[in-house]
């Protein structure tokens, strides 16, 4: 069928605005603080065979990736026999999920007893069970780090609801009520996706529908073949390396290899380390997502929807046994280190074909703090996400204490935290001078957040990188700065490594500081009214200014 | 005489009304000092300033000084620790694919950014003692040497005792006299310590500038004679006396948009309308508002340019689509409207001020639903061709005729507008066809019966001059304001009991406040309590019945919230999940003395009995008015056109238009 025009742009942009009402109500109902406030969650349109067409953006490590972890759903399944009361659940890093915490759950889509497509809601859940409360640093194995959801079918009417699925679920998690909550507003998300769907088809005819639904993907195809094609054709490489397994002091390396022919895009991981013994390892999908947010960021321009026609011109080769695309059984709790590294090392690629389009390194790590704390009414699992300064680039400073580039959790307010925990506060939180790395643009300031301990038995995990290594510069800027985690004891200052438990005493002041990105460009063209200004706001000392900008040191002398 | 003046971003209008008398009048702004622009406005109107008993006013200063970021130089004090909570803001990013991304920018510089020792907890009880008096001589020679004009004081905890917060404010103002010292809870008693202090931020910057400006403008007319009620409107659809504004200036941040809803609510009501979706479209853009019963809805959940504001506003959503939104392709191949405009300079290509790129306004040119003689009363010329030259590459692109293009423009913009309209009604659980639509703006009466064909409603109501419908809301709008506070308790048995001492002592205040105003009368009330499942971060509005105040119990008020989240996010909770009020809000009223009346301005010249329109199937034929000569409780069926001296009302195929006793004119959908 061929839509008009003006339909195709009318029934599109619905599309898209129900994706971000999905979105906006998964956060707004949700009860973790990690849904609620961070929004560590996502929600999508898929077509009838779980191809994405429309997402609300909230998290580009789970958007990137919604429809191919659909695909292990279809696999196993019959779509054709599919009912309106199903929905598929799956979380199974081993068969096309990413791990264990970001549960996928799918809705189908019934138009007059045709399914014209799914609705799709991810979220980041507190508490899966596993080994320890919120985070199983030193899990062996995927099993150890909490409950696996193979691609399931289930139902509505008899799963939920105090079904066999529900009650499974409940048993397994350590904070039932925000956990189980979180779950009850994935699927009022998905409920409301299907009622809008629904309605746009009544108004519209659900066979129109369906083709705006295929139009919009070759729509961004085309928007991305364009970008593509406009980069210089070539075979460009680039490499990154993460600090640490975790177990010993060896850097793992990464190596991307980008080639561009015409208007398709080719990204290989040949060369990369193998596959570690700890929670490192990243499972293809979150591979995917990563270096498919990688090619749109730089390739294209921000407005294009993120869909499955996205795909279409970029391939994707990852060697298996690598530690970007493990076997199983191997844990994969912090995968996004490594897909942080595989991030950098294809746009460390990029830089050689596009200068003026990528940035310098970031911080680019998800630290993932996590404080529990086994009270007289059960568990307390504080879990937040923590990114740094970003890489500067050609037209701008790196943004400043902001969330990584392939997650964009927001922070837990400290108003927040005085409220839902009373085994610890926020004693500070703030930005970290002279924490950049200079340059013709600066990267971006890190941070610290510190908290202190009121209980005793409390634990901290965590799971980190650039503890050692620093962000890397571009076109002649400076590096970046190292990231920390120190338990403050009386006099005694404890440094804690990049994956780390340990136990906490009452007293005890937990910081966590994160690094600044890297520079762009020559640090003598940098404009001095900018120096100054970051001097008087107490950004950079005078001292590391006079070291790094001759043209202050030539000022200052004259 | 009943004086309405706003300023717009181009036009500061002004509209008059003396017993069944009504003059209007539209004079340029004058954005660098708007007060040049107000006093030209009254200089036209009719008699001398004495005349004027009630001087109502509206504007676009504090917008204007936090987005050209000409406000004061502030100071922003916090509890140690937090300094930067400023430039943390929430870690996230508003456009996750941009890698050049920069937050939105403060209004404050981080050197000006202050902490004193002192914390409390989520319950209110201290932890860290203040020592006032050392911690301020602390900070002196800093606040002293920063030559600030104000100071913004934000400490963690304040929304649930804002004593520390009262004590520094308290003791800053007395050893800094002359600088205006906010403090948080003057502002918003809402947690989330980066939204809390962005908005008190938001108030110490705009206060010197707008009590500058309101004591310029009171003292000027004054000067003339003026000697009756000057009163300026609120961002929640109220006015205050300049006095009370003076005091509490960020309450001013929306009031343009706000000031058009109230006209919209104020002249529907004769008609006996209550339930209405008011639709402004202006030059740049479209804002939305849904109302239900007469009362607009309230949200205390926006943004000025990018930065948090927690004070409760009309819940209004705004989409950029405008006359002057340009028409265009990307590089997808999609035809798109806006966001951007071709602004005031050059304008639409039909303008001839040397815009060549096709805008909404080149597409009803091109339609006919402009006609080049009756644009703005005749007032200034239109150039049919250009607006034709302006789309020609757009039809070449789609394969179209240049009609069909422009028609297809113009449907995309109704699609834009019908989407914020969603935003509001549905998105919120209330279905759009249960509303009126009420068009206004100089754009948007051109559009309103399509935009009502899209979402199934079936009347639109046209009130009197739509395109100064602001001013007229200025002069028809009652005294208010809404008083927030947190209070959180779990509803149990007690909560009937809990929520009667709040509403006795809330009501209390307003009392004394509206008394200090000079406002003596009844006040009207509206109690709304804050809800929400124990364990979620986002409340649920629930309006409890002050009537029925005396029998309210938990099972009521339990009744109500699961109803409510229920309609907007498609879940009710479990059976006997625990349920919290986290805060209440009443809304005050003191209802003014009575409505001025409206109608339409003559046009002074003859029209046009029939125009010839092209739409996508072809060109036809329609009738053309002028309104201020349709008679009362004559219908008359569509195509045609209705001009008046602010706008023109376009009302195609299948709809008929009566202009009833109020002077509305009600638009109606034949049924199918």
């Amino acid at each position: 069928m061929t839509v008009d025009p003006i339909d195709y742009a009318v029934i599109s942009q619905a599309l898209l605005s129900v994706a971000r009402e999905m979105g906006a109500k998964l956060i707004r109902s949700a009860y973790s603080t990690i849904l609620r406030e961070a929004r560590d969650g996502s929600a999508a349109i898929l077509d009838r065979d779980g191809y994405t067409v429309a997402q609300a953006e909230l998290i580009p490590m789970q958007l990137g990736t919604i429809g191919s972890v659909f695909q292990a759903c279809a696999a196993a399944y019959d779509l054709d026999a599919m009912t309106e009361d199903e929905f598929f659940a799956i979380n199974d890093p081993y068969s096309g999920g990413q791990h264990l915490q970001d549960v996928f759950f799918f809705h189908p889509i019934f138009v007059d007893g045709r399914r014209i497509g799914f609705a799709a809601s991810v979220a980041h859940h507190l508490d899966l069970g596993g080994g320890s409360p919120g985070l199983s640093v030193n899990a062996l194995d995927v099993h150890s780090e909490g409950i696996i959801i193979p691609p399931t079918k289930c139902s509505m009417s008899r799963d939920w609801n105090g079904g066999v699925l529900e009650r499974l679920l409940r048993a397994n998690v350590r904070a039932p009520l925000q956990t189980m909550g979180d779950f009850d507003a994935q699927i009022a998300a998905n409920r409301i996706g299907i009622q809008r769907v629904q309605e746009l088809a009544a108004k519209y005819g659900g066979a129109k529908v369906e083709a705006v639904m295929a139009a919009f993907q070759d729509y961004s195809e085309r928007r991305a073949r364009a970008g593509i094609a406009a980069a210089p054709d070539g075979v460009y490489h680039g490499e990154a390396t993460l600090d640490d397994d975790g177990l010993s002091d060896t850097p793992i390396r990464i190596c991307s290899t980008v080639t561009i022919e015409g208007d398709r895009l080719l990204v290989d991981y040949e060369g990369t380390d193998p596959q570690v013994a700890t929670t490192l390892n990243a499972p293809l999908a979150s591979v995917l997502s990563a270096t498919m947010s990688c090619v749109k960021m730089v390739l294209t321009s921000p407005d294009i929807p993120f869909n499955a026609g996205l795909l279409r011109p970029v391939d994707v080769v990852v060697p298996v046994g690598s530690i970007l695309n493990p076997r199983y059984p191997a844990p994969v709790r912090a995968r996004m280190l490594a897909c942080y590294r595989a991030f950098n090392a294809t746009m460390k690629a990029l830089a050689q074909a596009v200068p003026e389009k990528v940035i310098a390194g970031g911080y680019d790590a998800t630290t993932s703090g996590c404080l529990a704390w086994l009270g007289p009414s059960g568990y307390s699992v504080y879990l937040e996400i923590f990114g740094g300064g970003f890489g500067a680039g050609a037209r701008r400073n790196g943004c400043d204490a902001v969330d990584s580039p392939l997650s964009n959790c927001a922070n837990t307010p400290v108003e927040a935290i005085d409220q839902d925990y009373t085994f610890f506060r926020v004693e500070d939180y703030a930005l970290l001078p002279d924490s950049f790395g200079h340059g013709r643009h600066r990267g971006g300031t890190g941070f610290r957040r510190a908290f202190r301990i009121l209980e005793d038995g409390a634990t901290i995990s965590l799971y980190s990188d650039h503890f050692r290594g620093t962000a890397e510069p571009l076109f002649g800027g400076g590096p970046g700065t190292t990231g920390s985690c120190e338990i403050h004891r009386g006099d005694e200052v404890i440094s804690l490594p990049s994956k780390a438990k340990a136990d906490l005493r009452k007293g005890d002041l937990v910081v966590f500081s994160f690094g600044g990105g890297a520079g762009y460009g020559d640090p003598a063209d940098r404009r001095p009214a900018e120096i100054e200004a970051d001097i008087a706001d107490g950004l950079m000392s005078r001292e590391a200014a006079l070291s790094a900008y001759p043209q202050l040191r030539e000022a200052t002398d004259a | 005489m009943r004086t309405g003046v706003e300023v717009g971003g181009t036009f500061t209008d002004l509209v008059a009304v003396d017993g069944d008398d009504i003059f209007l009048t539209k004079v340029p702004s004058t954005p660098s000092a708007p007060d040049r622009g107000v006093l030209e406005a009254l200089s036209r109107s009719p008699g001398p300033l004495a005349r004027i008993e009630d001087l109502v006013h509206g504007s676009t200063v504090a917008t204007n000084a936090i987005l050209e970021r000409k406000g004061a130089k502030i100071a922003f004090v916090t509890t140690v620790g937090f300094r930067d909570i400023l430039f943390l803001q929430r870690h996230d990013r508003l456009n996750i694919y941009d890698l050049a991304y920069a937050k939105p920018e403060p209004v404050v510089k981080r050197r000006d950014c202050f902490e004193v020792t002192e914390r409390c907890d989520s319950q209110g009880r201290v932890i860290r003692p203040l020592d006032v008096e050392a911690e301020v001589e602390r900070l002196l020679p800093q606040l002293k040497a920063g030559g600030y004009a104000a100071i913004a004081i934000c400490l963690l905890s304040s929304y649930v005792n804002p004593t520390h917060e009262r004590q520094l404010q308290a003791e800053l103002m007395r050893r800094l006299p002359g600088i205006f010292v906010t403090g948080s809870a003057d502002v918003s008693q809402e947690f989330r310590e980066f939204e809390r202090s962005s908005t008190t931020t938001l108030a110490a910057y705009v206060q010197p500038v707008i009590d500058a400006y309101l004591d310029r403008l009171s003292s000027a007319v004054a000067a003339q004679g003026f000697a009756g009620r000057f009163s300026v409107m609120q961002s929640n659809g109220g006015r205050l006396p300049s006095e009370g504004m003076r005091r509490n200036a960020i309450a001013a941040l929306f009031s343009g948009p706000a000031a058009g809803v109230v006209g919209a609510v104020r002249q529907c009501g004769r008609s006996g309308v209550g339930n209405l979706i008011a639709f402004d479209m202006g030059g740049t853009s479209t804002d939305v508002c849904l109302v239900t019963d007469g009362r607009p809805g309230i949200s205390a959940d926006t943004t000025i340019g990018g930065l948090p504001v927690r004070t409760p506003v009309l819940d209004i959503e705004t989409v950029g689509a405008g006359g002057g939104s340009l028409v265009w392709i990307d590089e997808g191949g999609m035809l798109r409207v806006g966001p951007q405009s071709s602004g005031a300079e050059p304008g639409p290509a039909c303008y001839g001020r040397g815009g060549t790129a096709p805008t909404i306004t080149d597409a009803h040119v091109i339609r006919g639903t402009i006609r080049p003689e009756a644009f703005l009363g005749g007032a200034m010329t239109i150039h049919v061709d250009k607006a034709h030259a302006a789309f020609e590459p757009i039809a070449n692109e789609l394969g179209m005729s240049i009609p069909a293009a422009a028609a297809a423009a113009l449907r995309l913009a109704v699609a834009n507008i019908v989407q914020a309209i969603q935003l509001v009604s549905t998105e919120k659980g209330r279905d759009p066809r249960d509303y009126a639509l009420v068009p206004y703006g100089g754009a948007g009466p051109l559009l309103a019966a399509e935009v009502a064909e899209e979402l199934g409603i079936t009347t639109v109501v046209v009130t009197p001059n739509p395109g100064v419908l602001s001013a007229f809301g200025l002069i028809a709008s009652d005294f208010s304001r809404i008083y927030a506070r947190t209070q959180r308790f779990t509803v149990d048995d007690d909560t009937g009991e809990v929520i009667r001492a709040a509403f006795a002592d809330l009501e209390q205040i307003a009392r004394r406040d509206f008394a200090t105003y000079g406002l003596g009368g009844e006040l009207d009330f509206v109690l709304i309590a804050e809800m929400r499942f124990a364990g979620q971060a986002f409340e649920v509005p629930v309006e409890l019945p002050l009537d029925a105040l005396c029998r309210l119990d938990r099972h009521a008020v339990t009744a109500a919230f699961v109803a409510a989240h229920e309609r907007i996010f498609f879940h009710a909770g479990l059976p006997n999940q625990k349920i919290e009020v986290v805060g209440f809000r009443l809304e005050v009223a003191r209802p003014v003395d009575s409505l001025p009346k409206f109608r339409e301005r003559p046009l002074g010249r003859p029209t046009a009995a029939r125009a010839t329109m092209s739409g996508e199937a072809g060109s036809f034929e329609a009738a053309v008015f002028s309104c201020p000569d349709l008679p009362t409780d004559e219908t008359f069926a569509g195509p045609l056109l209705a001009e008046g001296f602010s706008s023109t009302l376009y009302v195609p195929e299948r709809w008929s238009l009566t202009r009833d006793a109020s002077e509305n004119i009600i638009l109606t959908r034949e049924a199918t």
